[in-house]
């Protein structure tokens, strides 16, 4: 499909750094889990995008990126005219092959349709961008590990129940494992593999 | 900010790819306390060997936000530090400092400042040869597999050898340490005694290794155990004389000879730190 140009939108006012900022929040999440971090360099994302997300695409998907993109994303003109245009990403249809998958809550393929790497190269394994409802820090989940001094709390609105099961079940096979990043408006956290969860009931 | 003098290069040298490709091993990273992430290595305008590596981390992680300090063996006034330094003011502009406690992303060769560092700092190590096994097992096919099935018996065994032939453990810098017990990690050339700094550090930790393209990270609150046995636990250098400047008796303590007679004095290896103390001294507030 090409890029159908009406629907192109600007990216960062100044890509580079821009770009460093958002990386260094997403840095700051991936490394304190749980964290709730604020991105707003782009004034709009592409309908079907929110903006933290957007900029994420921005600030890490690049011509070397395979990029999975959920149904309802993938049939968006407006999400992958943008992403061909600004990040020239290739997008496949394969979850196995992706470096980086971006989905909707609501249409969460299984954990284990990733690609999870290998015992030996654990960093190949798909990042997972999911875009939310709703986040906040309510007490839902209690996350500990490493990024953590004590005990953090989470909630992530709009997650389907068998995604949640196996991302907490999936901290068992560490070192492989799905490092995820949530994305709401402006807002984004991040859960590495190694953040272990546990699920008030 | 100050504006970047030299002219022709992007922000902090690199280009936004590069940076990109570097950011992505730098997040893996860090999901993956202590494991080696290969990254692309590109050359930088000075050799391998003099901090490519750190300073490829440096790049791209740096902001115009950012106050960067630079230290090779706890000294902001060696030719190492005074030149990393000035390329980055140079590139990318920053903000420099000598403080510890005023900046934000310190890069550093062989040392972890005295001063506890706090949230919101990172520290980038600049590593020579990231792999603890290497001089084991020469092969890196062989590592991967040690480092995929845990099977570090071998360096066990290095250390034992040390205490059977020296009644101690004789290694005293790069010693190895365990990374949220998982990973084995090579904490870099730097002396045990400030092995005990990374466990549970509230800062960010990068490690950057340009010759063998390899990065990798301890994020902040990580365990950080240094191996030993139960019955020859591990134990840091310490020195029967105090600096001769601050007069500190805690801090890691070069051996400086001053005369053709081989006359000797200890003073301390983190400049920042004596310099802080000798002012304190001077003016108690």
């Amino acid at each position: 499909m090409a890029v159908i140009s009406n629907t192109l939108i600007a990216g960062f006012n100044d890509p580079v750094q821009d770009a460093q900022q958002v990386f260094r929040a997403a840095l700051k999440a991936m490394s304190e889990p749980g964290t709730l971090m604020a991105c707003s360099f782009t004034k709009e994302a592409p309908e079907g995008l929110d903006n933290s997300s957007w900029q994420l695409a921005l600030t890490l998907f690049d011509a070397d990126t395979k990029v999975w993109l959920s149904p309802a994303l993938a049939q968006n003109d407006a999400v992958i005219s943008n992403l061909r245009f600004h990040c020239q990403c290739p997008l496949i249809d394969n979850t196995a092959e992706a470096d980086f998958a971006l989905c909707n809550a609501d249409e969460l393929p299984f954990l284990a349709d990733f690609n999870w790497g290998n015992a030996e190269y654990p960093d190949q394994s798909t990042s997972l961008i999911v875009q939310v409802p709703a986040i906040s820090d309510e007490p839902f989940w209690t996350l500990t590990g490493p990024g953590i001094e004590t005990q953090r709390s989470l909630r992530i609105a709009g997650l389907p129940e068998h995604f949640r099961a196996d991302l907490i079940r999936s901290r068992q096979r560490f070192p492989l494992g799905i490092d995820t990043f949530y994305c709401c408006g402006d807002q984004l956290v991040a859960l590495p593999r190694t953040t272990q969860i546990e699920e008030a009931c | 900010m100050n504006a970047a003098t030299a002219t022709g290069y992007n922000f902090a040298y690199l280009d936004e790819q590069s940076k990109r490709m570097i950011r992505r091993a730098i997040l893996k990273g860090v999901a993956i306390p202590g494991y080696q992430v290969p990254f692309g290595g590109r050359e930088m305008p000075l050799p391998h060997g003099w901090g490519t590596g750190g300073m490829q981390v440096t790049a791209s992680v740096i902001g115009e936000a950012d106050r960067l300090k630079v230290i090779d063996q706890g000294a902001d006034d060696t030719t190492n530090a005074v030149s990393i330094r000035r390329f980055f003011a140079s590139t990318a502009g920053v903000e420099t400092t000598e403080q510890t406690a005023d900046a934000t992303l310190i890069q550093t060769r062989h040392r972890i400042p005295e001063r506890a560092l706090q949230e919101n700092q990172i520290l980038i190590y600049q590593v020579p040869i990231p792999e603890p096994l290497r001089f084991i097992e020469p092969r890196e096919s062989e590592t991967r597999k040690m480092h995929a099935l845990s099977e570090y018996g071998a360096m066990q065994v290095k250390l034992y050898e040390d205490v059977a032939r020296f009644g101690h453990i004789a290694t005293s810098y790069d010693y190895p340490v365990m990374v949220n017990g998982r990973y084995m990690m090579d904490p870099s050339p730097i002396p045990k005694f400030d092995n005990p700094k990374m466990d549970m550090m509230p800062a960010l930790q990068l490690f950057g290794a340009g010759f063998e393209k390899r990065i990798y990270a301890v994020p902040p609150y990580t365990k950080v155990e240094s191996l030993d046995f139960d019955d020859y636990p591990f134990e840091v250098q310490s020195w029967e004389e105090n600096c001769s400047i601050c007069g500190s008796n805690h801090s890691f303590l070069d051996e400086v000879i001053i005369d053709d007679a081989g006359s000797k004095m200890f003073v301390c290896s983190d400049t920042d730190y004596c310099r802080e103390r000798v002012a304190q001294q001077e003016n108690p507030a």
